[in-house]
């Protein structure tokens, strides 16, 4: 008898029984089925919401820090107030002997300008960069290579251009080894990056030109000013260890008020990146807990759905047990009910989710990043099911032990 | 024998405990049609209800069909009541999703036989009855007659010892009642052994015999 689960006869007669009764079924399947799909939407959305700001910041180091000048904020010696001034490179240079914590740096530089190659021209952002640059901000590298130490050193007029610049002057033609004109003078063309990110350092890489930091010094006639100073701290230290040194060797070497903090300007990127990882915590716990409360009110819904109906079939199930239906036979009726139409509804839930999902994640879908991955997990989605179904049919005990219990008289004589 | 009740007493417990059964003697052939009559509030339905293990008995003795009928678990009583009895109610009792065909036929789905069987042999009952042509008919698209002769067909379709009928005619007209009187007439001559609860005297008359019951007590038609 305890077989009677395998049994092709209850099996019909709990499909006859859900395919008769067309509005209590469909009442009940609709909680569960709604109650799975949030559950798998929550899920999917929380990874996509993840995916989504992941590749604002896709390439980036996270222990990344940056300072740049602003006007004095103090008279000092003599100087008045909002006087402006700049960082040089034998500043950063001291920095980077004093300071041990370094692990990446360089230094920038940037001016607009035009780009021309034969009769057609671009403006683009020219950046002076050292090597450690695209160590710090990982580009995609479409052709080519990006610029090394001895590019630097050597001061080679060896030019990066960003994938736009590159399809604007040269088309589908490749433009590694050609030499592009920058500002009055000529660059061999070494490679071609884009970014995959939406955050920057100084202009968006594909619209940009780089070109060596002490190149761009010189051919511009900035002389030793540096524009901006980004660097990385080493494993287990955070760039504000960096800070202190900089301040103190910048207002050494310029006159400047050492308690004027608002003459330099220093950014904390990991602070940024410890927000964003908060706030990725804060998505799992949210999904988590409006998921389980969500999963709750499904369970207690498809509980009190259950309990209505053995409510309402007292009589039928007094005239069952009347005609020899046995306790047990009625206790499995129930619970085969709930479990089938857990099991129906909740992967056509799961499905409904997917759908949902996969919308989303088209219309998030970026060509040049990727998609945001609105996706549940083959594994979340057997979880879900076998938490609701384990969770549904426990629900359904209670009200499946009081239909067990309802004496044939008692349900006889209620009517 | 088909019936044996010896000194039976049944009290129902309460802040005034009610004594509804006081010793009741009974015995009822095999292939006899019996009808119990009362008042309400006699003891009669009671009585039925134990006659068809569906309420307990807390002294004396039962034996249906040379089975003793006594501190049974509910497994074993929906069991005795598939195979011993069948019961004709006053609403009838169908389940109203089910059509005649398979409210018919539910009474061997509990007893596992497969569902080609138990269609032809709920048909044959139908056929019986001369319902055929309403077999996948809903309770709600037949009349009062006709659904009490699908129930007397249900109650037929385990071929039982014995056909306990309460107020079997109380929700019909003078006519289909003449009809289902006659349908109990013709299985009591074909041998089967009904009991009949009513308190309607027409019905009673038909009978061979009436056991009259008052509170509690047999004042005629016993056996002594």
């Amino acid at each position: 008898m305890i077989f009677k689960i395998f049994d092709i006869e209850n099996w019909r007669e709990i499909g006859a029984t859900l395919s008769r009764n067309k509005t209590r079924t469909f009442l009940t399947a609709f909680g569960i089925f709604w109650g799975t799909a949030m559950l798998a939407m929550l899920m999917g959305g929380a990874e996509g919401l993840k995916g989504m700001m992941k590749r604002n910041f896709d390439g980036f180091a996270t222990n990344m820090g940056g300072c740049f000048t602003q006007r004095t904020t103090k008279s000092y010696k003599g100087f008045n107030k909002g006087r402006s001034w700049m960082l040089e490179v034998q500043d950063l240079e001291q920095v980077r002997r004093s300071n041990p914590y370094i692990d990446l740096s360089t230094m920038l530089c940037n001016t607009g300008g035009s780009v021309k190659y034969g009769t057609k021209s671009s403006a683009a952002q020219i950046q002076g960069v050292e090597s450690d640059y695209f160590k710090i901000l990982l580009p995609v590298v479409n052709e080519g290579r990006v610029l090394n130490h001895s590019d630097v050193v050597h001061m080679r007029k060896a030019a990066v251009v960003g994938k736009n610049v590159s399809d604007e002057l040269f088309g589908s033609e490749s433009p590694i080894g050609k030499y592009i004109e920058i500002n009055k003078m000529y660059f061999l063309v070494v490679g071609v990056v884009s970014q995959t990110s939406e955050a920057s350092l100084g202009g968006k890489l594909d619209n940009s030109v780089l070109i060596p930091n002490d190149i761009m010094r010189q051919a511009y006639h900035l002389g030793n000013e540096v524009g901006a100073f980004v660097y990385t701290a080493k494993p287990g230290h955070s760039p504000k260890d960096i800070e202190p040194t900089v301040r103190k060797i910048a207002y050494m070497n310029h006159p400047i008020d050492p308690t004027d903090e608002g003459a330099l300007h220093f950014m904390d990127f990991s602070e940024v990146f410890s927000m964003v990882d908060n706030l990725f915590l804060g998505i799992s716990l949210l999904a988590i807990f409006v998921g389980v409360g969500t999963l709750l009110a499904g369970i207690i819904g498809i509980g009190n759905i259950m309990w209505i109906i053995v409510k309402e079939r007292t009589q039928e199930i007094g005239i069952r047990r009347a005609i020899g239906a046995k306790p047990r036979d009625i206790i499995l009726q129930i619970l085969s009910e709930s479990m089938v139409l857990t099991a129906i509804a909740g992967v056509a839930g799961i499905c409904f989710a997917a759908g949902v999902l996969e919308l989303a994640d088209n219309m998030t879908y970026d060509p040049s990043v990727g998609s945001a991955h609105f996706q549940l997990t083959f594994r979340a989605a057997i979880g879900i099911m076998a938490v609701f179904l384990i969770l549904g049919t426990a629900a359904g005990i209670i009200p499946a032990v009081k239909a067990m219990r309802i004496k044939p008289i008692e349900a006889l004589n209620d009517r | 024998m088909m019936i044996e009740l010896k000194d039976i007493n049944k009290t129902y417990p309460g802040v005034v405990p009610l004594h509804v059964l006081k010793g009741i003697n009974l015995d009822i052939e095999r292939g006899e049609l019996v009808s119990i009559m009362g008042a309400s509030g006699s003891g009669k339905s009671t009585l039925l209800n134990i006659i068809g293990i569906l309420d307990t008995y807390d002294t004396g003795s039962y034996v249906l069909d040379g089975t003793m009928i006594r501190d049974l678990s509910e497994n074993r009583a929906a069991e005795l009541r598939n195979r011993l009895i069948g019961f004709v109610f006053q609403s009838f009792n169908l389940i109203n999703y089910k059509n005649a065909l398979e409210n018919v036929a539910l009474p061997l789905f509990y007893q596992g036989v497969s569902r080609r069987k138990r269609n032809a042999l709920a048909m044959e009952q139908l056929d019986r009855m001369g319902l055929a042509d309403r077999a996948h008919h809903l309770p709600s698209e037949m009349s009062g007659g006709q659904k009490q002769r699908v129930a007397i067909a249900r109650a037929l379709i385990t071929n039982p010892s014995i056909i306990l009928a309460d107020e079997p005619t109380g929700a019909l007209d003078s006519q289909t009642s003449k009809e289902v009187m006659t349908v109990f007439r013709e299985l009591n001559a074909a041998g089967m052994t009904i009991v009949i609860v009513t308190h309607d005297p027409g019905v009673g008359a038909q009978t061979n015999r009436i056991i009259r019951i008052s509170d509690g007590v047999i004042i005629s038609g016993g056996n002594d």
